[in-house]
C-alpha cells in the first residue's frame, strides 16, 4: 500500500510537470489539442492526490502503524473521527491536504472556465500546474506522508489539545483559504501572461476568492474559540506569528475584494489588484513557511523541519516572478478613467485598502522583526502584543468608521452637502449610543467608547441602507415590505450580502472590545466552601470530582454560581490527564449568558492534594458576539455567493464584449 | 509599496496619488514614532546569553531539574539550560503566576523578566511553554 501512495504522488509530481512544460509551450505557439491534453493532466493530478489521500486515509482509520505517520499521530484508543483529523495533524498530512485542495481547485477551476475564457486559460494552467509542481515535489522527496517502519504495538497518539471538534474543522478550513487564494492569483498571472487586460480573471474568480476568504475567516474564529475553550488562559487571540499567518492573507483578500469592484466598475486601479492578489498568496505561502520552518519563536514552535527553505525559495521565485511579468506588462495595464474626486465610492474603497494594506504590512513586519533583528544583530528581539494592539486600533477603528461611510457615499463625485444629509442619522444614533453608555462605565477605556461609536454607525448606516432600498423597491413594484424586503436582496445579493458581513465585523468589533477592554479578572486559592468574589459575581468552591473517561483521568472542581444574590447553578473546571500521551489539559468552565452575551470563564489553575484549588475567575462582557459574528459572517457570504441568474447573464455579455475586443 | 495607476488617459495627474503618498508618509510617521516611544522589543535570549545582563529579557530555555515551590504562592523555582548548543551554563528562575499545561522538567519554554543576584525573577504570568509541535506528539521518552 505505502508503495502505491508514493507512486500516485510520483504520478501527481509528473502529471502537474507536464501541465506545466505542455501547458506554456502549447499556450505560447497556440497548441490546442496540446493545451487540452495539459488540462486533462491537471484533472489527472488531481486523481492521483485523491488515491494518495485515500490510502494516507485508509491506514489512519486501520491503525496501520507501519505507516510512520500513522504511528505518529494516532493511537489504538484514539477515537475514529480524531483518526480522520490526524490527516491534517502533522506535517506531511498537512502537505497532503494542501496538494489535494490544489489539485481539486486547479480542477474545477479548469473544467468551469475552459470554454469562457479559454485565452486566459491556456496560461493558468500552467501556472496552477507550477505550484501543484512543488507541492507534489516536497511530498515525494522532502516530506513523504508514505515512509514506513517496523509496526511499533501502538501509535504515539493526537497531542490531546486537537482532541477537539473544533480541530477537525479548523485546520481545513485554513487550508481551503489559503489554497483557494491560488486560483485568483493564477487567473491573474494567467491573464498578464495571455496579453488580456480586460476584467475577465476578476470576474471568473470573484467566487474562488470570495470561498477563500469565508473559509479563511470562518477557520479563524474556529481556531479563535477552539483557543478560548480549549487552551484556556482567557483570551482567544494572542498575535501568536502562527495566528497572524493566517491573519495576514485574510486582510490582503479583502482588501483585494473591494477593490476589484472598483476595477469591474470604473476600470481603474489594474495593477494594485495583481499586488494584492500576490500579496494574498504570497502571504498564504509565507504563513505555511512561518508555521512549518519554526523560524519565529511561537507558542506553537513546530518542529524544525527540512521543508523551510524550500518554502522560501518558492515564495522568492513567486514574488520576483510575478513582479517581473507584472512590470513587462505596465503598459497593457492603464487605468480607463481617474479618480475625479476625493470625495466619492472609490476614493473611500481607496482608503480602505490602503488601511487594510497597512494593518497587513504592520503585522508582517512585527513577524518578520525578530528574523530581520537576528540576521542584523545577530540576537532575536520580539515585539510584544502592545505593538499589534497599537496598531489595531490605529489602522482598525478608521475602518470601522469607512464601513459605516463608504456604503452610503455615491459613485464618481460626491457633494459635501448631500453627505451631510446622508449622515445625519447614522452620526446621531453614534453619538447618542457614545453617551448612552458614558453613565454605565464604558468611559474607562478610549478606545473601546470610540469602537461602540464607531459601531453603532456602521450599524445605523446599514440598516438605513436596508431601509432606503426596500422603500424603493417597494415604490416599484408595489407589495408587503418582506417581499419588497427580499427582493431587495435577491435582487443585488453581492451588495446586501456584503453589508450582512459587514454587520457581522461589527458584531466582532463590539465583541472583541467588550471583551478585551472592559473584562474583569479576579483569583485566589479556595478550600471547599470558600467563596470569591468577580464583578457582580459571587462563586463558592463546592466539591471536586474525579473520574474515569475513555483515554483521560478528569478532575473537575464544582463552583455554585450567584449573581447579586441570584443563584444561576454551577459551573465545573478542572483537568485532563492523558495517559497515553503523558499530559495535562486544562478544561476551563464557561457559563454564557445569552441574553447579555456575557461570559463567566473559571481556570482551574492548580488543584493541590489537599483539595484546594487555585481559581483564575474572568468576566468577559459581550465576548458571545465575537462567535455570533462567525454565524452572521457566514450568512452574509453565502448570500454574496448564492447562485444568480441575472450576474451569470451580464457576465456573458461581458465575456462576449471581451472576445469580440481580442479578436479584432 | 506600488501606486495604482491612476493616471487618466489624458495623463493628467489623479489626486489618487496625492492621497496614497500623504497616506504611506502618515503610516511611516506613526510607525517611527511608535517604535521610537515603545522602543524595538523585548531581547529574546538563552540561558548561555544572559551573562549578568540586567535588562528586561525573554529567555528561552529548556527546564532542567525538577521544579519545586508554589507558583501561586512564594512562587515557583526551576533551572533552565539552552536550547540548543552544547553550552552547560544554568540559571535559576523564580516564577509566579499560572502554570501552563505543558510546564514540566525536560521541555522547552519561553519566560520573562529580568536578572537579579543572580536568580532570573519573572514577570509574573509570562511563561509560555514552547509546544515541541502543536501537531506532533513528544518523541517517546523510551
Amino acid at each position: 500500500m505505502p508503495e502505491l501512495g508514493r507512486a500516485a504522488l510520483v504520478v501527481t509530481l509528473g502529471l502537474s510537470l507536464y501541465a506545466v512544460v505542455a501547458g506554456a509551450y502549447a499556450a505560447r505557439y497556440r497548441r490546442r489539442r496540446l493545451a487540452l491534453s495539459a488540462q486533462n493532466a491537471l484533472l489527472g493530478a488531481f486523481g492521483a492526490t485523491l488515491v494518495a489521500s485515500a490510502l494516507l486515509l485508509a491506514a489512519l482509520v486501520r491503525n496501520d502503524f507501519s505507516f510512520v505517520y500513522a504511528a505518529a499521530h494516532t493511537s489504538r484508543d484514539l477515537p475514529t473521527g480524531y483518526t480522520i483529523s490526524a490527516f491534517w495533524g502533522g506535517q506531511e498530512g498537512s502537505l497532503l491536504l494542501w496538494l489535494l485542495i490544489l489539485t481539486g481547485y486547479a480542477a474545477t477551476a479548469v473544467l468551469l472556465n475552459r470554454r469562457s475564457a479559454r485565452d486566459i486559460v491556456v496560461w493558468v494552467v500552467p501556472v496552477l500546474g507550477g505550484v501543484a509542481v512543488f507541492f507534489a515535489f516536497l511530498l515525494v522527496a522532502v516530506a513523504s506522508p508514505f515512509a514506513t517502519q517496523a509496526a511499533p504495538l501502538d501509535g504515539r497518539g493526537l497531542n490531546p489539545s486537537l482532541q477537539n471538534p473544533y480541530m477537525m474543522a479548523h485546520p481545513p478550513l485554513l487550508y481551503l483559504g489559503f489554497v483557494g487564494l491560488t486560483v485568483p492569483f493564477a487567473f491573474a498571472v494567467g491573464a498578464m501572461l495571455a496579453r488580456r487586460s480586460d476584467e475577465r480573471w476578476i470576474v471568473a474568480t470573484r467566487r474562488w476568492t470570495l470561498v477563500a476568504w469565508t473559509s479563511l475567516g470562518i477557520g479563524q474564529l474556529l481556531g479563535a474559540h477552539w483557543a478560548y475553550e480549549e487552551v484556556g488562559w482567557g483570551g482567544y487571540y494572542a498575535w501568536d506569528p502562527v495566528e497572524n499567518a493566517a491573519l495576514m492573507p485574510w486582510l490582503a483578500a479583502t482588501a483585494f475584494l473591494h477593490s476589484v469592484m472598483i476595477q469591474e466598475k470604473r476600470g481603474m486601479l489594474k495593477v494594485w489588484n495583481v499586488l494584492l492578489v500576490l500579496l494574498a498568496f504570497s502571504l498564504s505561502l509565507f504563513g505555511t513557511f512561518l508555521t512549518r520552518s519554526g523560524i519565529v519563536s511561537s507558542i506553537h514552535s513546530f518542529t524544525q523541519s527540512s521543508i523551510g527553505p524550500w518554502f522560501l525559495a518558492f515564495i522568492c521565485i513567486v514574488v520576483l516572478g510575478s513582479l517581473a511579468l507584472l512590470f513587462a506588462r505596465l503598459p497593457l495595464l492603464r487605468a480607463q478613467t481617474r479618480l475625479e474626486s476625493l470625495v466619492s465610492r472609490e476614493a473611500t474603497f481607496l482608503y480602505n485598502n490602503l488601511l487594510l494594506v497597512a494593518l497587513t504590512l504592520t503585522i508582517l513586519w512585527g513577524v518578520a522583526y525578530p528574523i530581520l533583528h537576528e540576521l542584523v544583530y545577530g540576537e532575536q528581539r520580539l515585539v510584544g502584543q502592545g505593538y499589534y494592539n497599537f496598531f489595531v486600533r490605529v489602522f482598525g477603528l478608521p475602518l470601522l468608521l469607512l464601513m459605516g461611510i463608504g456604503p452610503l457615499v455615491a459613485w464618481r463625485r460626491a457633494s459635501l452637502r448631500g453627505l451631510a444629509l446622508t449622515f445625519a442619522w447614522p452620526l446621531g444614533v453614534a453619538v447618542a449610543t457614545g453617551l448612552l453608555l458614558l453613565p454605565f462605565g464604558a468611559g474607562s477605556s478610549i478606545p473601546g467608547l470610540i469602537a461602540y461609536s464607531f459601531a453603532a454607525f456602521v450599524l445605523a448606516s446599514i440598516a438605513l441602507e436596508f431601509a432606503r432600498g426596500t422603500r424603493a423597491r417597494r415604490a416599484l413594484s408595489g407589495g408587503s415590505w418582506p417581499r419588497a424586503f427580499s427582493d431587495l436582496v435577491a435582487r443585488n445579493r453581492r451588495r446586501y450580502g456584503g453589508y450582512v458581513v459587514h454587520a457581522a465585523v461589527v458584531l466582532l468589533a463590539i465583541g472583541v472590545a467588550g471583551s478585551s477592554a472592559y473584562d474583569t479578572v479576579s483569583e485566589r486559592q479556595l478550600a471547599r466552601g470558600e467563596a470569591l468574589a468577580v464583578g457582580d459575581y459571587r462563586l463558592t468552591y463546592e466539591r471536586l470530582e474525579e473520574r474515569e473517561a475513555a483515554n483521560a483521568t478528569e478532575v473537575r472542581a464544582h463552583l455554585r454560581v450567584e449573581r447579586d444574590g441570584e443563584e444561576l447553578g454551577t459551573v465545573a473546571a478542572g483537568k485532563n490527564a492523558y495517559a497515553a500521551e503523558r499530559q495535562v489539559t486544562n478544561e476551563v468552565g464557561i457559563r454564557s449568558d445569552l441574553a447579555t452575551g456575557e461570559d463567566l470563564f473559571v481556570i482551574a489553575e492548580q488543584v493541590n492534594a489537599d483539595g484546594t484549588v487555585y481559581f483564575r475567575v474572568f468576566v468577559k462582557p459581550l465576548v458571545n458576539l465575537i462567535w455570533l459574528a462567525g454565524l452572521v459572517f457566514l450568512l452574509g457570504a453565502v448570500v454574496a455567493l448564492w447562485p444568480d441568474a441575472r450576474e451569470q447573464r451580464r457576465l456573458a455579455v461581458r465575456y462576449a464584449r471581451a472576445g469580440v475586443a481580442q479578436e479584432t | 509599496m506600488a501606486r495604482p495607476q491612476t493616471a487618466g488617459p489624458r495623463g493628467r495627474r489623479s489626486p489618487a496619488r496625492l492621497v496614497i503618498a500623504l497616506s504611506v508618509a502618515a503610516t511611516l510617521a506613526v510607525f517611527l514614532l511608535y517604535t521610537s516611544i515603545a522602543g524595538g522589543g523585548t531581547p529574546m535570549i538563552q540561558p548561555s546569553e544572559l551573562d549578568g545582563r540586567t535588562e528586561r529579557v525573554s529567555l528561552a530555555g529548556h527546564v532542567v531539574g525538577s521544579p519545586r515551590g508554589d507558583a501561586h504562592a512564594a512562587g515557583l523555582r526551576f533551572q533552565l539550560r539552552d536550547i540548543r548548543g552544547g553550552k552547560t551554563e544554568r540559571v535559576s528562575v523564580l516564577y509566579k503566576g499560572s502554570v501552563p499545561d505543558l510546564f514540566r522538567t525536560g521541555r522547552d519554554i519561553v519566560v520573562d523578566g529580568r536578572l537579579r543576584n543572580g536568580t532570573f525573577v519573572a514577570v509574573p504570568g509570562t511563561l509560555i511553554t514552547k509546544c515541541p509541535s502543536k501537531y506532533a506528539p513528544e518523541p517517546s521518552e523510551s
